[in-house]
């Protein structure tokens, strides 16, 4: 794979790349890339995911997609909420329309010819993606614009090429005073499994609120590893939550730096991991900053063979004082042969602070079956109300309630249809 | 209604009901008293089907093998068991979930689903005649509840069900003497020919409200002694040991 993947990537910077110093950053860090490989199961970071293993399990050869398509066909719009729309299709910008904010506060390119591109992450996956990025959004949210309406991020894949190996990434800066719902809605269409290997950048300024939420609706063999990270300035907020279904393999790694005080951090997710499929979310939370805050909830139900993971770090730096961080993760197994694997963490260097953390796994309460069924209902009904009450316990904490009650929905959706 | 026939059960290999039997014809009140741990909410949970027991005898309801029937079809039949340790069930809404087991059981005896708006009308009315504040109704099934508003929320349950055959397990213990009156309210309201219930509790008290045709000890997984409702008062006064 890896040989197959040196001259896909030669004619892909010489294909795409038209500014040299682009072209170099590409190289250099393709080049790092190729020492590292894909990560696998050696790193302490990947030790519950073997990527490399993955990988290799799922796909002979990464191939990538050179060409924008203007049309296509898509109708899945969210009817639920209205909201600002960007489209990428086949990991290209294609169009958006911006209309329910003032255009002049919002900023907006698409970065297929990399403006202000500078790389970021140093995980192998992260300098793929800096070597082999097609598009993405460069986004800036001007000072004390609160935005109206949530911004979705239609991310499409469709059109059945055989195109599979797609990178994009995703930079907003949202500046002192100003407030930004975004909806990252990832689909394939496509019969043919993709590997998606996004990194996503946000900048928090002073006093800023971003709500920033994922949802996937990929394929059964699909695999997504979503890399974010945060900067976060005096005061503003950050709210995170994945919802955690679709594709073989999802892996969500977040970096949250709580740079200066009274910054606050919220990462929440539900998985629900039915069949074969591995989901991961992993975490690291920076108190860098005196009075910062942080919240972690993370629940999942784990079925048939699936396994998800939740590797969470806090870290308290020496000057953050009277600090908060707290952490949960809970799962559900609902048969023998499913996995759910835990790493919490805290690493506090501070001594004024409250932090706290707790992991749990079990299966679904006996008696709470024997009680709904008491009162009519039957097994499957009684199992499916205890597995949606125990995610959307974790979807209550979303602050937004039209994308609360989508997600809930989601939720509702997924556990009914499940057999 | 219900004919219990030398019932006996076990767990992990303990014997608790131990040869068991009882009568209790349509419309009638039956109620059971008995010391701690002598197999009162053991009797009620077999008779709802909750798995885990070995047991041996026999019981009818409705001249038919109850254990022929499984957990929620014994509900649908219009068994309805009052838990006297109401279960919390996070993230669920309590009027949802009142809806869900509504409709199911109105399904399965073919009539027609209540809609949101129709139920909505219909618990509150509910709600309402047992002076049960609606409030419970869009909070997480039983969660942080005090004691008193399980109980009250399982006879709201049962006032919703209209059961034929009811069993109450220690629904008044715990209660103040207002709350009290609701569940022997929900209890008298429903009580017609009909209807049977069999009432587990631990006090005289609630008897005062809800007149019983007659009253059982419990003791040892068997019924030590039957009488009518003054049975309860002179337990209140020499106690179990007595008998
Ligand atoms: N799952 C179980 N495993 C082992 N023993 C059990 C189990 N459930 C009940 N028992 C035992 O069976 C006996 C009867 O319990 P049960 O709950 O029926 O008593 P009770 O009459 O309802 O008591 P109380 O008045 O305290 O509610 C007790 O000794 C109890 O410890
Ligand atoms: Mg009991």
């Amino acid at each position: 794979m890896i040989d197959n993947l040196k001259s896909t990537f030669e004619n892909f910077n010489k294909n795409i790349t038209t500014k040299n110093t682009i072209s170099k950053i590409r190289q250099d860090n393709f080049d790092k890339f190729l020492s590292s490989g894909f990560p696998n199961k050696k790193l302490e970071d990947w030790k519950f995911s073997d990527f490399k293993k993955i990988i290799s399990q799922n796909f002979k050869n990464l191939k990538i997609n050179l060409k924008d398509k203007k049309k296509f066909s898509f109708d899945n719009h969210i009817k639920e909420f209205t909201h600002n729309k960007i489209f990428f299709l086949n990991g290209f910008y294609n169009k958006h329309s911006f209309k329910y904010e003032d255009d002049k506060k919002i900023i907006f390119s698409n970065l297929k010819n990399g403006p202000a591109y500078e790389p970021k992450g140093n995980n192998s996956l992260n300098l793929l993606n800096n070597a082999f990025f097609t598009d993405g959004l460069l986004l800036y949210v001007k000072k004390g614009y609160k935005c109206k309406k949530p911004l979705v991020v239609y991310n499409i894949f469709e059109g059945n090429n055989k195109n599979n190996f797609f990178n994009q990434k995703l930079i907003v800066n949202i500046e002192e005073n100003s407030e930004l719902n975004i909806l990252v809605y990832t689909i394939n269409l496509n019969s043919n499994p993709i590997f998606l290997n996004t990194s996503n950048f946000f900048l928090l300024e002073k006093n800023s609120l971003l709500k920033l939420f994922y949802l996937n609706e990929l394929s059964k063999k699909d695999l997504n590893y979503n890399f974010t990270e945060t900067k976060i300035l005096e005061n503003a907020n950050f709210e995170n939550f994945i919802l955690s279904y679709s594709s073989s393999f999802f892996k969500n790694e977040i970096n949250c730096d709580l740079k200066e005080k009274y910054s606050s951090g919220f990462i929440n997710g539900a998985i629900f991991a039915k069949k074969n499929q591995h989901h991961e979310i992993k975490t690291k939370v920076n108190h860098f900053g005196e009075t910062t805050k942080s919240y972690q909830k993370i629940k999942s139900i784990v079925d048939k063979n699936s396994k998800t993971i939740f590797q969470g770090k806090i870290y308290v730096d020496q000057k953050a004082q009277k600090t908060n961080g707290y952490q949960l993760s809970k799962a559900i197994l609902l048969d023998k042969e499913s996995e759910f694997d835990s790493k919490p963490e805290l690493e506090i260097y501070a001594d004024d602070v409250k932090c706290s953390h707790g992991s749990t796994s079990g299966n679904l309460d006996e008696n709470s079956i024997f009680y709904l069924m008491s009162r009519g209902l039957s097994e499957k009904q009684a199992k499916n109300i205890l597995i949606k009450g125990f995610l959307s316990d974790a979807v209550e904490t979303i602050t937004n309630m039209e994308i609360r009650d989508y997600f809930l929905k989601k939720i509702e959706k997924n556990v009914n249809e499940y057999k | 209604m219900l004919k219990i026939n030398n019932l006996k059960a076990k767990i992990d290999n303990k014997l608790i009901l131990n040869g068991l039997n009882l009568n209790i014809k349509s419309g009638e009140i039956h109620a059971i008293m008995g010391p701690n741990g002598s197999g009162k909410s053991t009797l009620a949970n077999v008779l709802s089907g909750k798995k885990g027991y070995k047991i041996s005898g026999s019981v009818l309801y409705e001249d038919k093998d109850l254990f022929k029937l499984d957990i929620e079809e014994r509900a649908q039949k219009g068994l309805f068991l009052a838990f006297q340790y109401p279960l919390e069930i996070p993230g669920v809404n309590t009027s949802n979930f009142l809806k869900t087991s509504l409709n199911a059981i109105r399904k399965s005896n073919g009539k027609k689903q209540l809609d949101a708006l129709e139920f909505l009308k219909v618990v509150k009315s509910k709600a309402a005649a047992l002076k049960i504040d609606e409030k419970i109704l869009n909070r997480q099934l039983n969660v942080g509840f005090s004691g008193g508003e399980k109980k009250k929320n399982e006879i709201l349950q049962m006032s919703l069900h209209e059961p034929k055959m009811a069993i109450l397990d220690e629904t008044d213990s715990g209660l103040d003497i207002d709350a009290l009156k609701i569940v022997a309210d929900g209890v008298n309201t429903l009580r017609d020919k009909k209807r049977s219930f069999l009432i587990i509790t631990h006090y005289q008290r609630l008897l005062d409200y809800i007149k019983p045709d007659f009253v059982h000890v419990l003791m040892k997984g068997k019924i030590a002694k039957t009488g009518c409702s003054e049975l309860a008062n002179e337990l209140e006064k020499v106690g179990y040991e007595n008998i």
